[in-house]
């Protein structure tokens, strides 16, 4: 059977004052992958996720959410920004960060109400915070805080998940937590997409990989392609990881 | 109270809440200086809208000055996005061009009406009550009055309309951008409602007043509550206090009306920031000095827990093997008592049953940094609260 393209990139190229960041990026995400991209700092991981997402304009090329363009997809996708992007002392609640997740089926104007608030709780229960629902968001710790910003995916009931570094700065446990919900959305059918730094980890969490630095260098299955050739490729070093099977 | 005293305050009163509304998302936005910016630079739209229509409360003057505020951060944001200045220098750079212009237009054009630099700056909201509208011949009240008040019901329409919009973009740009909210018309629709705000505003309290009703008030409030929209009732509320407080302040000292609601303000916020309850600088001197003797206490709980040997546990010891001078020693000593975590029995200091678990649960919090198990202790200690 062939498998559905969830994600599709073609000859993306992005630029910040004319420096391109991306250059030329063909990539096709098939439906149901988690998977990782990596590749060292300055390689473009975080544009390639933000240009999907409309976030910065791309100066060539196009994307498609399912063959149709990002606008006319919004419904479908969810978008997990890093944890630094945000303000943490903005006046506001863990319940109520949860709560905007929902705002894009509410659309303009339209207030959340009773349905949205059960939504958000759901999803709280679902990181394992919903005792912290009423906590200020500034007086979370770091993992908290990420484990909030999975939540407020969660509840976008999305097919695709877009994740910006969600392990940076977090414990063990958060790592583990977050990680199990990952794997869980795989298997209800949903394509996970993350930005991820330990190449270690690779090969025990994701079974999808794209090896980034500027230019697409290879995407496929981790048991494939996950190797020294692509490591070195990308990174410019030597690299070793052993890779379990 | 005669009626042109209730005029006065109800104007400076509709000003405040008009200005606390903007000024709160300006404050979350960090972006105060671009309120500075907006009453200063309008200066050129409020003397070109005059030159065409010869009236100071013409609705073409807010059209016009609402214009240079939104072309104001065009231009700051322009010379930002080249990368060769800061967002503060890019503002420093703007907001005087275009304040001058309007200066020099002024002194070559308008000497001889009603429309002087010391108006632009202080206002003069003593003068507001003289300029009626009258309408079929009715008089219907000042001005001004009207003018901020339909300025405010647009505020409120939209702020009620778009608070869901405001907040997530406010928030997380990235995720504004990604819902579908269009970040950059929020944007701009916050400057043009803080421009129509300022030049409503701006011919009864002046440019100065302007920058401190948007500011103060939600920078008070930022400090007293964790809820946005708390926030807002309170930057509200502060702004009409201060309206009219400083109004009264004016009226006993025989001194300048925006002169005395800005001292208002200033003193006010500087009554929070000593003394709220948790960002204020006392809460927040007073926590860190608790906190210390928190540290110290667990410290001296650890060394109880990890040395059996009765001479370690000695209270004479003690001094000497925490190295502590003696009056921290015996401090820690009570606390740990009136906490009933030790008991002394013979000079010897030993744990008792509620201070070996507490000592547990710290060691265990510090070891693996999970909140879950320390959340009973929250209310009694300072240190865990994060």
């Amino acid at each position: 059977m062939e498998q559905k393209i969830a994600v599709k990139v073609d000859d993306l190229t992005v630029a910040y004052n004319y420096k391109p960041v991306l250059w030329d990026i063909d990539l096709e995400i098939p439906e149901g992958v988690l998977m990782a991209i990596v590749g060292p700092n300055g390689a473009g991981k975080s544009t390639l996720i933000k240009s999907i997402l409309g976030i910065l304009n791309p100066i060539a090329g196009s994307v498609s959410i399912y063959d149709k363009p990002y606008k006319k997809q919004r419904q479908l996708v969810a978008y997990v920004p890093q944890k630094g992007s945000v303000d943490w002392d903005f006046p506001t609640t863990a319940l109520d960060v949860v709560m905007m997740g929902t705002y894009g089926s509410l659309g303009w104007i339209k207030r959340p109400g009773q349905k949205q608030k059960k939504a958000a709780l759901e999803a709280l229960e679902k990181v394992g915070m919903l005792p912290f629902k009423n906590r200020q968001i500034s007086q979370l710790s770091g993992g908290q805080q990420q484990r909030i910003f999975l939540a407020r995916a969660l509840v976008q009931n999305a097919s695709i998940y877009f994740m910006d570094e969600p392990f940076q700065g977090v414990d063990a446990t958060t790592e583990i937590a977050i990680i199990n919900i990952l794997k869980e959305l795989r298997k209800a059918g949903k394509t996970v997409i993350v930005v991820h730094h330990d190449l270690q980890t690779v090969p025990e969490y994701f079974d999808w990989v794209t090896f980034l630095n500027v230019k697409k260098i290879a995407t496929g299955p981790v048991k494939d392609i996950f190797n020294d050739d692509n490591l070195t490729k990308t990174y410019g070093i030597n690299y070793k990881v052993s890779i379990q099977e | 109270m005669n009626s042109a005293q209730i005029e006065i305050q109800l104007i400076a009163s509709l000003v405040a809440v008009a200005c606390a509304i903007p000024g709160t998302f300006l404050v979350l936005r960090k972006m105060a200086m671009i309120s500075d910016a907006i009453s200063h630079s309008i200066l050129p739209g409020i003397v070109v809208g005059f030159f065409i229509t010869h009236d100071l409360n013409s609705p073409l003057l807010i059209v016009l000055a609402a214009l240079t505020g939104i072309i104001t951060v065009v231009l700051v944001e322009y010379i930002q996005k080249t990368g060769l200045v800061k967002e503060d220098t890019a503002i420093g750079l703007v907001f005087p061009a275009l304040f001058s212009i309007g200066v020099i237009m002024i002194a070559k054009n308008a000497n001889d009406v009603h429309l002087d630099v010391d108006a632009v700056l202080l206002g003069e909201l003593a003068f507001a009550p003289f300029d009626r509208l009258i309408i079929a011949g009715t008089d219907v009240g000042p001005k001004a009055l009207w003018i901020i008040g339909m300025i405010l019901i647009i505020t409120l329409t939209l702020l009620i309309a778009f608070f869901k919009e405001l907040k997530v973009s406010t928030f997380d740009k990235g995720l504004a951008t990604s819902l579908g909210f269009s970040p950059a018309i929020i944007h701009y629709g916050l400057m043009s409602v803080s421009s129509v705000t300022t030049v409503g505003a701006f011919d009864a309290v002046g440019a100065i007043l302007v920058v401190a009703l948007m500011i103060a008030p939600a920078a008070a409030a930022y400090l007293l509550t964790k809820n946005l929209k708390k926030m807002l009732v309170l930057s509200v509320v502060f702004g009409i206090f201060s309206a009219v407080f400083g109004y009264w302040v004016a009226h006993w000292l025989d001194a300048s009306i925006a002169g005395s609601i800005t001292t208002v303000l200033g003193l006010l916020f500087l009554a929070v920031y000593l003394f709220a309850p948790n960002k204020g600088i006392i809460a927040v001197l007073y926590r860190e000095k608790q906190q210390q003797a928190e540290v110290s206490l667990i410290t001296f709980l650890l060394h109880l827990k990890n040395h059996s040997e009765v001479e370690e546990r000695h209270v004479n010891h003690l001094r000497e093997h925490i190295n502590w001078q003696k009056v921290r020693a015996k401090k820690v000593l009570d606390l740990a008592q009136k906490n009933n975590m030790i008991h002394i029995e013979n000079d010897v200091v030993s744990l008792t049953e509620k201070g070996e678990t507490f000592t547990s649960k710290a060691i265990d919090y510090i070891i693996t940094n999970e909140d879950a198990q320390i959340e009973d202790m929250k209310d009694d200690f300072f240190l865990f609260r994060g």
